[in-house]
């Protein structure tokens, strides 16, 4: 089954709206949703052109597409355990909180916090994610626990903070203090990055870039060859100033 | 004139001798009086447990150490959120809940009255303004004088009168109401980067130790005829082995107020610990309540720990510190200038962790082998040892042999060979948790002159209607029922006004908070003393002027005098 949410326009378009009900799960009942435009309760129907393509027995077999100006949209997947959600333009912040399941595809750019605690599922955005991509909560000491999260673009700052366990590759470069405080999981970035890893606890982070401002409480224990990623890097330890075990390489 | 007739309720007031009897309350105009018209609303407490409004003596739930702990956690907001409800604010937060939280759950578990356990005199602006947001329940906020440094100087002086002198000024100034030493000299050597592990030791600097702080406090104290006693919490607070420091230091406790205790103990649990690491502790709660039951002079509060997350935060310092290097996670500490210190740090007490089990196994050990409950009162330094709202857990626990053999069942190994609980067979009744829970306490802060912890002619209407049958309840067998029974009130009723009924709050409180103006002589006032101004403007950041609370900071300020001593 297909369902089409073409967003309607709206007199005041910066509002934001919150749409954690937008999950493939729900739509198994009807499209008859909740969601709210600033703090007024809205139907789904009356922000959106909704249009439903064949049926479907179970939730894994339904794709949400959102098409228009998505941009001010927040929370789309959250908690969303299967199915999948493709996303035409951008798409606001908090896009796959606490996801379990299932795959969102952005084709535009993705506001901050997207994948927040994220615990399985894949999400790839085709272009830009904005600040604490793949991140945890502020002050929760486990960010991502699992899934994947891919960006094609780049990143803003603090991507995959207290990354706990999954897999996040940034294609392009990461804004500031990416990876900080992580706990495990695997941080790729193929562009540059500034500050990574500070705090570290566990986990490994590979930079194919340049690293600026490398951090100093960082020990270098060898030269090897990546053979995953045809680079010969080098391989810090760290974060020594808080007793981290954690692997950072960076191409050299 | 408001007239309220409380009917058929099942009364037990420890501090009038009452024991479950089924009696009628007649209140007017706040006060509980020998009978009201016929034009009164009637609320018939169809026999339910009907006790005074619950007290909490030792609690940490404003000021800026609290409001520190909510900064520091942003991550906790997100549990217990409720929405905004009639009269209800918006609340959020589960160990380190908004001040309406905080007052909100209390009021639903009966508390009308509240004494926060350590205030800064320095930051008593802002505990006082939380106060005024914690609307449900009256305030009362012990003053930290630990490492005051004009009373380090009078006590290695040797003057117990220009002790006390000052222990007035800086009440009156605070806005305080009795006295509270943390860690007493141990959180000033820390100032300096040093570590006092005994009550014999040297304060670098001050040329004084802990117990010569304690002793001559507890003289202070008693000089100025203060409402309640010596508020103290130990030194070596949380550290294997130091049980020997509560002993020595309940050993110098003399016994000079007949009305009540002359020290008070607080959170004893982490005070009780034998062995010499944390691989090898032990209870020793026989050990601290064969000397509690031996001295009534000394009240000792439970400091219960129960399993879950929580937030400690204490004007320990260096405690927390040493908190901070065993779990690595985000810590606060704090240096208050010329008075004491602080620091919080979060904890998650789990049953895998032997040493938590043990901690929690001795809480309810030392509740249970102090033979008056007058002596050990009921609380789990919230949110140290826990949030309050397990409180009613904690009273399902003393009360059912059988909960705590099935709760020991689920623990850590150990428990049973380093602790005596599970040899304890007795089981509390209802008076023992009504004196642990208001009589005790109002007694331990010598507010029943003020009309609360009892519900005889003339005390504050502050009453707590849980829906619990004492006739039809066995709590040993039927503990859940007991559990839930002490989680929410029928009615809960403040100054005789109904505030919540079955846990919804009904209307805006008005709360009052207590405070002492302790006189003392004229040739011993401290806004006249040149030697005290001088210090005080060389080393403090602010003016001695600026420094007293402004009365506009206590919109319902009640003021208890004593009388002059000579």
């Amino acid at each position: 089954m297909r369902v089409i949410l073409e967003s309607k326009v709206r007199a005041k378009p910066n509002l934001p709206i919150e749409a954690e009900a937008i999950i493939p799960r729900n739509f198994l009942k009807g499209t008859d949703l909740v969601v709210y435009e600033g703090n007024k309760e809205r139907t789904l129907s009356e922000l959106f052109w909704i249009f439903v393509e064949g049926t479907a027995v179970a939730p894994e077999n339904i794709e949400v597409i959102l098409k228009g100006d998505t941009s001010r949209i927040k929370r789309v997947g959250e908690y969303m355990d299967t199915g999948s959600i493709v996303i035409e333009g951008d798409i606001g912040m908090h896009c796959g909180n606490f996801m379990s399941g299932g795959t969102i595809e952005i084709r535009g750019n993705a506001d901050s916090w997207l994948g927040r605690e994220m615990r399985g599922g894949t999400i790839l955005c085709r272009g830009n994610a904005g600040h604490y991509c793949a991140t945890g909560y502020r002050g929760e000491k486990k960010g991502m626990q699992g899934g994947k999260v891919e960006v094609s673009g780049n990143t803003g700052d603090f991507c995959a903070e207290y990354l706990a366990g999954g897999t996040v590759h940034i294609h392009g470069s990461a804004g500031d203090f990416p990876g900080v405080e992580m706990r495990g999981g695997e941080l790729i970035i193929e562009g540059d990055a500034t500050r990574p890893c500070g705090n570290m606890k566990s986990g490994t982070c590979v930079i194919l870039g340049t690293v600026h401002d490398m951090l100093p409480t960082f020990e270098k224990i060898e030269r090897r060859v990546l053979p995953a990623w045809k680079i010969t890097a080098d391989v810090y330890r760290g974060d020594v100033a808080n007793r981290g075990k954690g692997t950072l390489c960076v191409r050299c | 004139m408001t007239e309220l007739w409380v009917k058929n309720a099942c009364v037990i007031d420890p501090i009038r001798g009452i024991n479950g009897e089924i009696m009628d309350i007649a209140i007017r105009d706040g006060r509980i009086v020998e009978s009201v018209s016929d034009r009164a609303d009637v609320i018939d407490a169809q026999r339910c447990l009907t006790l005074p409004g619950g007290i909490d003596s030792h609690t940490h739930v404003s000021g800026t150490k609290v409001n520190f702990g909510r900064y520091m956690s942003p991550e906790d907001m997100r549990a217990g959120r409720t929405k905004r409800k009639g009269k209800m604010h918006v609340t959020s937060g589960y160990y380190v809940p908004t001040t309406f939280g905080n007052s909100y759950r209390y009021s639903a578990m009966g508390y009308t009255t509240l004494l926060e356990g350590a205030m800064a005199p320095l930051e008593a602006r802002h505990t006082h303004e939380e106060f005024t947001a914690t609307p449900h329940q009256d305030m009362m906020a012990n003053t930290l004088f630990d490492g005051n440094w004009a009373v380090m100087d009078a006590v290695r002086e040797k003057d117990v009168r220009k002790t006390a002198a000052v222990v007035a000024w800086t009440l009156k100034a605070a806005r305080g109401y009795g006295i509270k030493l943390t860690n007493p000299g141990g959180t000033e050597a820390w100032g300096w980067g040093e570590d006092l592990t005994g009550i014999h030791d040297m304060v670098p600097h001050f040329a004084v130790t802990p117990a010569e702080i304690i002793t001559t406090m507890i003289r202070a104290n008693e000089l100025l005829k203060l409402p309640h006693s010596v508020h103290l919490h130990c030194n070596n607070l949380g550290k294997p082995g130091n049980y020997q420091t509560t002993l020595e230091t309940f050993e110098l406790v003399p016994d000079l107020n007949a009305a009540r205790q002359t020290l008070y103990a607080t959170h004893v649990q982490f005070h009780a610990y034998g062995g010499g690491t944390w691989k090898n502790i032990c209870s020793k709660a026989e050990e601290i309540t064969r000397s509690v039951n031996s001295k009534p002079q000394i009240v000792m509060d439970m400091g219960q720990i129960m399993f879950g997350r929580t937030m400690t935060m204490t004007a320990d310092g260096p405690m927390e510190f040493n908190l901070h290097c065993l779990h690595n996670n985000k810590w606060s500490n704090h240096d208050v200038e010329l008075e004491t210190g602080s620091g919080i740090i979060p904890v998650t007490y789990s049953k895998k962790s032997a040493v938590n089990c043990i901690m929690w196994a001795i809480g309810l050990e030392l509740a249970l082998l102090t033979k008056n409950p007058y002596q050990c009162l009921l609380e789990t330094d919230n949110p140290n040892g826990a949030p309050f709202v397990k409180y009613p857990e904690v009273i399902g626990l003393l009360m059912s042999k059988r909960y705590r053999d099935e709760e020991c069942a689920t623990l850590a190994a150990g428990v049973e060979q380093r602790t005596s609980l599970c040899a304890l067979e007795r089981e509390m009744d209802w008076h023992d948790i009504a004196v642990m829970t208001r009589a005790g306490q109002a007694k331990a802060l010598g507010i029943g002159s003020q009309g609360k912890g009892h519900l005889g002619v003339g005390a504050e209407a502050d009453i707590a209607i849980y829906p619990i049958r004492t006739d039809s309840v066995d709590p040993a067998r039927e503990y859940r029922k007991v559990v839930e029974g002490f989680q929410k009130t029928r009615y809960t009723i403040k100054r005789g006004r109904v505030v919540s009924r079955d846990g919804e709050i009904i209307v805006d409180g008005a709360n009052a908070t207590f405070w002492v103006d302790a006189k003392v002589p004229e040739d011993l006032k401290m806004e006249n003393d040149p030697e005290f101004i001088k210090r005080f403007e060389q080393f403090y950041t602010v003016r001695m002027s600026n420094y007293p609370v402004q009365d506009v900071y206590l919109p319902r300020g009640r003021r208890i005098e004593t009388e002059v001593f000579t």
